[in-house]
C-alpha cells in the first residue's frame, strides 16, 4: 500500500470514467483518454515489482494503439 | 525531507496531467497533457530502480504519440 498503488488505482478509476464519457464524443478523444488507465495500470504493476509484466504491458500497449489507429482510419473512411 | 517531498510533487504532476488530458477539448492539448503525465510516471519508475523499464517507456511513449498524430494529421471531412 505505497504511493504508486494509490496513485495508480485512482488514475485507473478516473481514466475509466473519462474514457466512458468523453467530452467531445468521438473516437480520437476516446483513444487518447484510453492512455490514462494504461498509465494507471503501469503504476500498479510497478508497485508490485513485476519487471517482465511491465515490459510486456508497455510493448503491447503501443501495438494496441497502432491497431486502434488503423481501425479508426478505416471507420472514418467508410463513413 | 526531500525524499518525502519528491513523491508528493510527482503525484501532483501526474494528477495535473490526468486532469488536463481528460478535460481539455482539442486533441493536441490532450497529447500535451499526456506528456505531462508521462513526465510524472518516469521518475517513479527510476526511483524503484528499473532503468531498463524506464528506457522502454521513454522510447515507446513518443512512438504512441506519433501514431495518434498520424490520425490527427489527415484532413477532416
Amino acid at each position: 500500500m505505497n504511493i504508486e498503488f494509490i496513485v495508480g488505482f485512482s488514475l485507473i478509476i478516473f481514466g475509466t470514467f473519462a474514457t466512458a464519457w468523453p467530452r467531445p464524443k468521438n473516437y480520437i478523444t476516446r483513444l487518447i483518454n484510453l492512455e490514462l488507465p494504461a498509465f494507471g495500470l503501469l503504476l500498479v504493476l510497478l508497485s508490485f515489482d513485476e519487471t517482465i509484466a511491465l515490459l510486456t504491458f508497455i510493448a503491447v500497449a503501443a501495438i494496441t494503439t497502432f491497431v486502434f489507429v488503423r481501425v479508426i482510419e478505416k471507420k472514418e473512411a467508410a463513413e | 525531507m526531500i525524499e518525502t517531498m519528491i513523491p508528493l510533487l510527482l503525484t501532483a504532476l501526474i494528477f495535473l496531467g490526468a486532469l488536463s488530458t481528460a478535460f481539455w477539448k482539442s486533441p493536441f492539448d490532450k497529447l500535451i497533457g499526456l506528456s505531462i503525465l508521462s513526465a510524472g510516471i518516469i521518475p517513479f519508475i527510476i526511483m524503484r530502480g528499473y532503468l531498463d523499464v524506464a528506457i522502454i517507456v521513454a522510447l515507446v511513449i513518443p512512438v504512441t504519440t506519433i501514431f495518434i498524430l498520424f490520425l490527427l494529421g489527415r484532413p477532416r471531412t
